[in-house]
Parts: C-alpha cells; structure tokens; sequence
C-alpha cells in the first residue's frame, strides 16, 4: 500500500519529463513538415538558453537554427514588453523598431540597412527592420528588429546571423509563424 | 469544546476572516475614505473626466485649480460637459477652490480628441503675466499640452473665458513640461519628428507668451536625428531651480530604466545648440543611472536640506537632495514595485541613492484592490508651508501618502488619505486566462499643494478632485497651526 505514492510520483515525474522533451521538439518537427510541404530543405530551430543578463524586463525565449536553409545559424530572441507600447498608435514608425526591439541585448551599435516594413505575427501588428549589427571583436551580422503590438503591449523579437538580412528575416519569420511559437507568444502576451 | 462546536468555530473564523479580507481588497461605493491624520475638505467630480496634473495658481483673490486631463475612455470618449449640454473631449478643468469646501467648477476647455493618453490635455503650468519678462501685466498664462500633438497657451485671466494666445504644434508627443515664471524659459516635453525617441526637451523662451522663440532641443545622446544604435530611454519630464539654482533635473523613464540627469542649466541655454553628441553632453553635470526596474517620474530638487542628525559635523551638516518618484504602469501589480528615492546629490558627480519608501502591500492588500499600486507622482509646489519639510505622494489605489522628509535619509510616513470610490469611478481590468477581470478603485494619479497648506488630488479613474488638509501629527510636522 505504502508504495503507491512512490508510484504515482515516479510516474508524473516521468510524464512530465516526456512532454518536456516532446515540447523541446516540438518546433523543429514542425519547422521540418513545413519545409518539406514547400519542397525546400529547411534548417531545425532548436531552443537554447536566454543569455542575456537580467534586464528591465522578464527573459524571454531563444532559438538557434543550423541547416541548409540557415546558411551559418541564425539565433532570435522573443519576448513580450508588457505595458510598454503606446495604447492607440502601435508600433508607429521605424524609430521604436529601433528604441524596443532588443537590438541592444546583441550590440549597442546597430545601423539600420533600410526603411521597415509593415508586418504581423500573431495577428499583432507591428514593424520590422533590418540592421548592421557591430559585434563584439568587430565582426559583422545581419540582424531584423522585430516589435509588433496589442493594445498598450509589446511582443519583440531580435534575429541575427552571419548570412545576409532576407535570409535572416526569412528565417526569424518562419520560426514565429510557426503555430506552437504562436500559441506561446498569445499567452506570454497574456502573461500566463 | 465539544466535535461540533469546533466546526462551527472554525466555520464562523473562516467567514470572519475571508469577509474581513474581502472588505480590505475592494472598495464599496458609500464606504468612508481610509484615512490617517489627513481629512476632506472638499471635492469636485470634475465632470467625470480621467485626471492627470492639478496646478492650482493664487490668482488675485482668488485660488484657481487648473487640472489636465487624460483623453476619454473605450466606453465614454467624450463625457458631457453639464454646463454646455454638449459632449467634448477631455480638456483643462478650471475650478475656483478659494473656498475649498465649496469649489467651484468654472470651466471645460475641451484638448485633443482621442482615448486616454491619446488625447486630453494632460499637463497644465501658469504664469502671471506680471511675474514674465516680457508678457501682458494684466494677463494669466495657462502652458498646457494639447494631446500629444502641441502645445498651448491660452489667456485665463478670466478663467470662465479662456483665450488662445499661441500654439507649437507638429510635435510626436508631449508631456510634464516646466516653465520658470520669472524668466520665461520653459522645458517642454516634445516629440520633435525627427528625433528618435518619442519624447525630449524642447527649450523655448516664453517670456513672450505670443511669440514662443525656441532655444534648443535637447536630449540624451543617441536620440537626436542620424544617431544609431542603442536609444537611450525617453524623457519624462524636467525640473528647473531657475537662474539661482542654475540646475535642471530631468527625469527619463516611467517604470523602466530610470535616469535622473543633473544639468548646467547656463550652459544648457547658452551652449553650442547643434543636436550632436558633444553639444548634448557638454551641459551635463551628471547621471544617475536607476536600476532597469523602474522610471524617473518625477525628479524633485530639494537643495541645501539641513540634516539635524548631521548638525554637529563639521562638513555635510546640510545636503542637496532629489527626491525621485517612480510611475506604477500596469495594474494589479504585473511589474516590479514602483516607489520613491531620496538621492543625496551634494557631490553632484557622485549622486547616491540613500533611502527610499513605499506602501507596505500588506497594509491595504493593495494588489489585489484593483488597478495600479505604487507610486506616480509627488507635489511639485515649492511653496515654503511644505518645502523641505513634506513631501505627498500619489499611489494610485493607496491614495495620497504624506511623508515627514525633514530627515531623507529616513522619510516616514504621516499621514494617507484614500478616498471613497463613486458611481463615477471607472473600472480597471487585467487578463485572466484571455478574459478581462474588472476591479473598481480609485486611482490617485497626481497630487498638488498651495500655499496655504491645502492638498489636492485628482483621479484617474474618473472619481474627480479632493482638496485635504493636513491633521493631528501630520500638521504639526509642516509647523502648521
């Protein structure tokens, strides 16, 4: 008798570890099916640690990508910025790409390459831009802001990589569209 | 105690207790105001307008309360104005508090159409047109925002019939801006387009009201236009200490990334004017870099404070001092705890932080009332009844906080005021599981004092103006009778 709450214990802890790793490969399966469907050999997005020391906002997620179509990796970075939008423009202009997007996480010294552009994930409205980004040691990446909006919230993502701007937006893109990164960013913007 | 009788104990103790608690967490409407050695004088609903920043200007005979408000709401955009029959959006209250038990409200002046901070008039200064270099004798000058499009000064000499005198319009955003009476020269917070954030300063002299000529603009560097890179956080707002002083403190941040910036306030007019890195450093003194958590509200100079527990050391018996006001943004307690700061700021280029206050949580379960808890804003009145001597701080749904700061090193709360909700009090909601759970509570979001020791708070949710005084123990700090 004494031996089922071993049992039972050992068996959530067992469970849960299971959905961990399942939810670890979650995106990657999915990343794969997608790129099969469009007959293109897509890289495998995996999650890596959030690197970043702590900051004025909680940590987000990270991914890294290597494969074909990631050329030498691409690394984004999401996280929601509860509260820290204007309520009725958004994400107005290319400026707040600039000022919110974490960009500065990566390098206080980015350029942008050119205008923004109008996009939306997740159903947010918001901009992206593309950058130059100024590496520790001098090395260059290319790297897209990403800041789209709900009411007085903000949802950023950062992107970077050795590869040029397209290829690194295409990819940073792909991953957000992604159905299981979009369930989670509806419910980080929630804060659940 | 018999196996019932305990049951029925406890059932009775659990019910005590969780209507107790349920009676600390959420106001009821005809429950009295919460209140510690400060009473109600008199209120005003301000016609149910969403309250940002009472000035209040002793004007000839009178005292006049000049109050911004916030744009209107999803529900009511544009709230009736009894005395036109007309709806209008939320503008200027104009309100004569000469007799604070019986104020009067004279005026609506309606501000830019547009919903809570996207409309509204939220930032209100005056200055006689006596006290100005160059302005009418016989005029009263109102600085107002007009959403975040403009600014504005208007003629409120007769405050039933105010008169547009000028605009500066064109502008990405606006905010607390501060204007010195006896010079003219007033820090406006602006969002000139082409800079990269969305508020800076933009110093004009208005010593002139009709002829605004502008001076510089001015910021951190990293925002000014061609900048790259990181930008730094956006102003909040300035307070000058006027040619005497030669000091301005600005404050960027509302709930992130505080900076308290110390400036030569004749270099700042005087210098080289070109927006590039080197003209926007060389005025400043130095920075005190907050922590991430939280913002730079309010900035409020307190120079020279004489520390009786310093009184017999040979050196640093008196202090410079700011007081640093953060803002609470999201409701409910979904960030970290916004407060206040006393920094000691004597060596200017070593400013400390020393102590620091907030509302114990537990007092009032205040996160879970509804609405935001923490700090906004404090009184900006210079006026020696409190200066040096009290500080008020709003708290949003912990009201007006009344702080004994003879000592900052150590404030100590005195006194609190909370007032009672209305039928006009609007709702404040977070999201639970995707759905929008509504509190009623009220939202002190500023706080100002005049001269003759009055304290008045506005709210932000829409439960108007309440004028207090001061009580008990709390009087006798400010030496009043």
């Amino acid at each position: 008798m004494r031996r089922w709450p071993v049992i039972v214990v050992a068996a959530a802890a067992l469970g849960a570890l299971s959905c961990a790793v399942a939810y670890q490969h979650i995106v990657p399966r999915q990343d794969e099916q997608q790129g099969e469907q469009d007959g293109e050999p897509k890289g495998s997005w995996q999650e890596i640690a959030w690197s970043f020391p702590r900051d004025g906002w909680p940590a987000g997620r990270a991914f890294r990508c290597r494969g074909a179509s990631c050329g030498d990796g691409i690394e984004v970075y999401v996280r929601p910025k509860i509260g820290f939008c204007n309520c009725d423009r958004g994400v107005a202009d290319d400026d707040e790409v600039d000022r919110v997007a974490d960009l500065d996480l990566l390098s206080e010294h980015f350029t942008p390459i050119e205008a923004g552009d109008v996009i939306s994930v997740a159903d947010m409205p918001g901009r992206s831009r593309a950058y130059d980004l100024e590496m520790t040691g001098g090395t260059r990446h290319a790297a897209i802001g990403i800041a789209v909006s709900r009411r007085c919230d903000l949802l950023v993502a950062v992107a970077h990589g050795k590869g040029d701007a397209m290829s690194v937006r295409r990819g940073a893109l792909a991953l957000l569209g992604e159905t299981e990164m979009t369930r989670w960013m509806m419910a980080a913007m929630e804060g659940r | 105690m018999s196996g019932r009788l305990k049951l029925a104990a406890s059932f009775a103790i659990c019910f005590l207790a969780s209507s107790g608690i349920a009676f600390a967490q959420q106001q009821v409407i005809g429950a009295p105001p919460e209140a510690l050695n400060m009473k109600l004088v008199g209120t005003s609903d301000l016609q149910a307008r969403s309250a940002y920043q009472p000035t209040i200007h002793h004007q000839g005979d009178r005292w006049i309360a000049y109050i911004g408000h916030h744009g209107g709401s999803d529900e009511v955009p544009a709230p009736v104005n009894p005395h036109t029959g007309k709806a209008e959006p939320n503008g200027t209250s104009i309100v004569d508090v000469t007799d604070p038990s019986q104020p009067k409200y004279l005026r609506h002046l309606p501000g830019q159409e547009g919903k809570y901070e996207g409309g509204g008039a939220q930032m209100v200064r005056i200055c006689d047109g006596k006290a100005l270099p160059k302005g009418d004798r016989n005029a009263v000058y109102m600085l107002r925002t007009f959403g975040g499009k403009a600014h504005e000064i208007w003629n409120v000499a007769d405050p039933t019939g105010p008169v547009l005198i000028t605009r500066i319009a064109g502008l990405k955003d606006t905010h607390k801006s501060w204007w010195e009476c006896d010079t003219g020269i007033a820090f406006l917070v602006s969002g000139a387009p082409d800079w990269r954030t969305r508020r800076m300063t933009q110093v004009y002299d208005l010593s002139d009201p009709a002829h605004p000529q502008k001076i510089r603009d001015f910021g951190l560097p990293g925002q000014e236009p061609g900048s790259t890179g990181a930008v730094p956080t956006e102003l909040h707002g300035p307070i000058s200490t006027g040619p005497s002083g030669n000091r301005v403190y600005f404050g960027y941040g509302t709930n992130k990334g505080g900076i308290l910036q110390i400036v030569d306030r004749e270099k700042l007019l005087n210098g080289p004017k070109e927006p590039t890195p080197d003209n926007l450093r060389s005025p400043e003194i130095a920075r005190l870099t907050m922590s991430p958590f939280i913002g730079a509200h309010t900035t409020f100079p307190m120079p020279g404070m004489p520390i009786a527990e310093f009184a017999r050391d040979k050196d640093g018996k008196t202090r410079d001092i700011v007081m640093i006001v953060n803002e609470s943004i999201l409701n409910e307690c979904n960030e970290p705890r916004q407060m206040v700061w006393f920094a000691d700021i004597t060596v200017e280029k070593a400013p400390m932080m020393i102590s620091s206050y907030t509302v114990p949580e537990a007092s009032g379960t205040f996160c879970e009332r509804g609405g935001r808890f923490g700090a906004h804003s404090s009184n900006e009145s210079m006026a020696q009844v409190f200066y040096k001597k009290m500080a008020f701080i709003s708290f949003f749904n912990a009201g007006v906080r009344a702080l004994d700061i003879r000592d900052p090193y150590h404030p100590r709360e005195v006194g609190y005021f909370i007032p009672s909700i209305t039928a006009a009090t609007d709702k404040r909601c977070v999201k639970i599981d995707g759905k929008d759970r509504c509190k009623v509570a009220i939202q002190t979001n500023n706080v100002e004092t005049d001269a003759r020791g009055y304290i008045y708070i506005v709210d932000r949710a829409n439960t108007g103006l309440h004028i207090l005084e001061l009580t008990g123990p709390a009087r006798a700090v400010a030496g009043l009778p």
